[in-house]
């Protein structure tokens, strides 16, 4: 124990401001009260919510505060469907799969695939670098820079191939997802804006340039930019999006004997370590 | 409350490109996955059975008789046994860290699910990914060891000189003003600010008894520069940054750091989850419908 004379220089305004919270939830999104309801953003969930609002409309709600109509929040619902896909040699899929395996429980298995997929290379967080792009290309392209300058000065970064978010996915070339929404799109009748168009732009020019194309975070990120959404809310829509593949991985080696799932002998782990010495006394 | 609802409005003709077939790039994958840290050696009639294994050249066996948890915690990430100069800090740092207590957001996180009678399997990996914040937590840390590594060849208050404007905002821990943003701000000064209004005590403490140790080096010295320097602005060390400096002076790096600082307070969070497990669910405070405000 410290002896109990030392100053700690602090802001009273700040212990105040603390003390008046002590107890108290304070929330800027909602509650339930027994007998009065449940709220979100403003809405009683039950009475406005349930039932009236598809779930997707209540997701986008619970994690931007923004009601969105049914076509748009059908659109997110289609993409969570490109997002999640039941293979396991996918980074967050294996930790479902390798869950399964060890016998944890699924919830844990899914989660913990759904925070796998917090990374850089891949998942919503890519969401971030993707908006940031666009966006940020979208205001140069209106001050006059070419959809050329735009890769040109992204391959200068790398000295090479343009490496942007949200093109040239990795694995694969080309990506099937777009197609696939662009078809959602179209039978939703949600025409897309000025990030698309200059989404497209680009495109095109790494197809001739590079034979490389948009994936479908660069997809996401221009037409939901078009929507109004920021990078980070996509984040925040996107959270649990490889939830669903994660759960499918786990059950699959779940029903399996364990120890089965890709087992590995001994040197299948090829040591590149320090050859055996001996523990100095 | 905004909706964005309406379909954009075109400014040009939007042309996809013609989609063509999928293609795999057949990138060249490692065959078999490869490690420096350990070696498991097959039996003769099983290979998937192992007779011993190595840590960084080390016998398992052979660590377990002679050497003490902290130095093989060490060797593990290092590469090497420590000196005892050096397990001496990292253990001293270890104790520390033990329990980041019970008013830390990571510990509460624990006692929820303790209390929740959620598996009690689930305590660490939950409570441990709210210790990875980028306040209080790893996530801190890292950025620390990376302020420290730029400025600890800068004299503490030159850095305060050429940084006025930092300083203004420096941590606050409670930003009253501004509720809108999209993200929160990051602090200017990692590892370093004011807790609850003023000075962390305990880790000034637990900072300054750290510094005294022989394998303090430079991190550790210039953090306590700083700290100093900071203190009549109710400023200085928080537990992240003494963490960061003692990591760093170790010679872990910041990527490691974030990770470490979970590890470290990991028994901490477990013991208050499991602490509260067995009790009622209303042996924790339930907020009242009196005291629960919706700001809209």
């Amino acid at each position: 124990m410290l002896l109990n004379n030392q100053a700690t220089n602090s802001d009273l305004d700040i212990i105040d401001y603390l003390d008046q919270r002590r107890g108290k939830v304070i929330s800027n999104t909602g509650g339930w009260f027994p007998g009065k309801g449940v709220f979100s953003h403003g809405y009683s969930m039950l009475e406005e919510l349930v039932g009236e609002k598809s779930y997707f409309q209540i997701l986008i709600l619970n994690a931007t505060g923004k009601l969105v109509e049914k076509p748009l929040a059908d659109w997110v619902e289609a993409i969570y469907g490109c997002l999640s896909w039941p293979d396991p040699r996918i980074w967050c899929n294996q930790i479902g799969a390798l869950a399964g395996a060890a016998r944890t429980s699924v919830v844990a298995a899914t989660t913990i695939g759904a925070m796998a997929a917090d990374s850089r290379s891949y998942g919503p967080r890519t969401r971030l670098e993707g908006v940031k792009f666009i966006q940020g290309a979208l205001k140069q392209y209106k001050n006059g820079v070419t959809p050329q300058e735009i890769v040109a000065a992204a391959a200068a970064k790398t000295r090479g191939k343009p490496y942007i978010v949200g093109y040239i996915r990795p694995i694969a070339k080309g990506d099937e997802r777009i197609e696939a929404m662009e078809k959602v799109s179209k039978q939703l009748n949600l025409s897309a804006g000025e990030h698309m168009a200059l989404a497209y732009q680009i495109e095109q020019v790494l197809i001739e340039k590079y034979d490389e194309r948009m994936n479908i975070n660069g997809y996401v990120c221009a037409f939901l930019s078009d929507y109004g959404f920021s990078g980070q809310e996509m984040y925040q829509m996107f959270a649990g999006m490889v939830a669903s593949g994660v759960t499918a991985c786990y059950l699959d080696t779940y029903k399996r004997p364990p120890d089965t799932f890709l087992p590995l002998r001994c040197d299948d782990i090829d040591y590149q370590g320090t050859a055996r010495r001996q523990v100095p006394d | 409350m905004s909706s964005s609802t309406e379909s954009p409005a075109l400014n040009e003709s939007t042309t996809e490109p013609k989609r063509v077939k999928v293609q795999s790039r057949n990138e060249p994958f490692s065959a078999r996955a490869s490690t420096r840290i350990w070696a498991e050696q097959p039996s003769s009639d099983n290979p998937y059975i192992a007779i011993g294994a190595l840590c960084h050249g080390y016998d398992l066996f052979e660590l377990m008789d002679k050497r003490s948890f902290v130095d093989v915690f060490y060797l593990l990430f290092r590469g090497e046994l420590p000196s005892a100069a050096e397990t001496q800090l990292l253990q001293t740092l270890m104790i520390a860290l033990i329990n980041p207590g019970p008013r830390h957001p990571a510990t509460r996180a624990a006692m929820n699910v303790g209390v929740g009678k959620t598996n009690p399997l689930h305590i660490l990996p939950i409570a441990s990914a709210v210790l990875g914040g980028e306040y209080q937590g790893g996530g801190e840390v890292e950025n620390a060891m990376r302020f420290l590594r730029k400025y600890q060849k800068t004299n503490p208050s030159d850095f305060l000189k050429q940084h006025p404007a930092d300083l203004q905002t420096l941590a606050p821990d409670v930003d009253v003003s501004d509720q809108s943003g999209d993200e929160t701000p990051t602090s200017p000064t990692p590892g370093f600010g004011k807790r609850h209004g003023g000075i962390d005590l305990m880790a000034a403490e637990i900072a300054e008894r750290l510094i005294k140790l022989e394998a303090a080096g430079e991190a550790l010295k210039w953090g306590d520069e700083f700290a100093k320097t900071l203190a009549p602005s109710g400023s200085g060390w928080f537990i992240t940054g003494v963490a960061a400096a003692v990591f760093a002076d170790l010679g872990f790096q910041p990527k490691a750091g974030g990770a470490l600082f979970q590890l470290l307070g990991a028994p901490g969070l477990v013991a208050h989850g499991l602490e509260v497990a067995n009790k009622p669910i209303t042996a924790m405070p339930y907020v009242s419908d009196a005291n629960y405000t919706i700001e809209r």
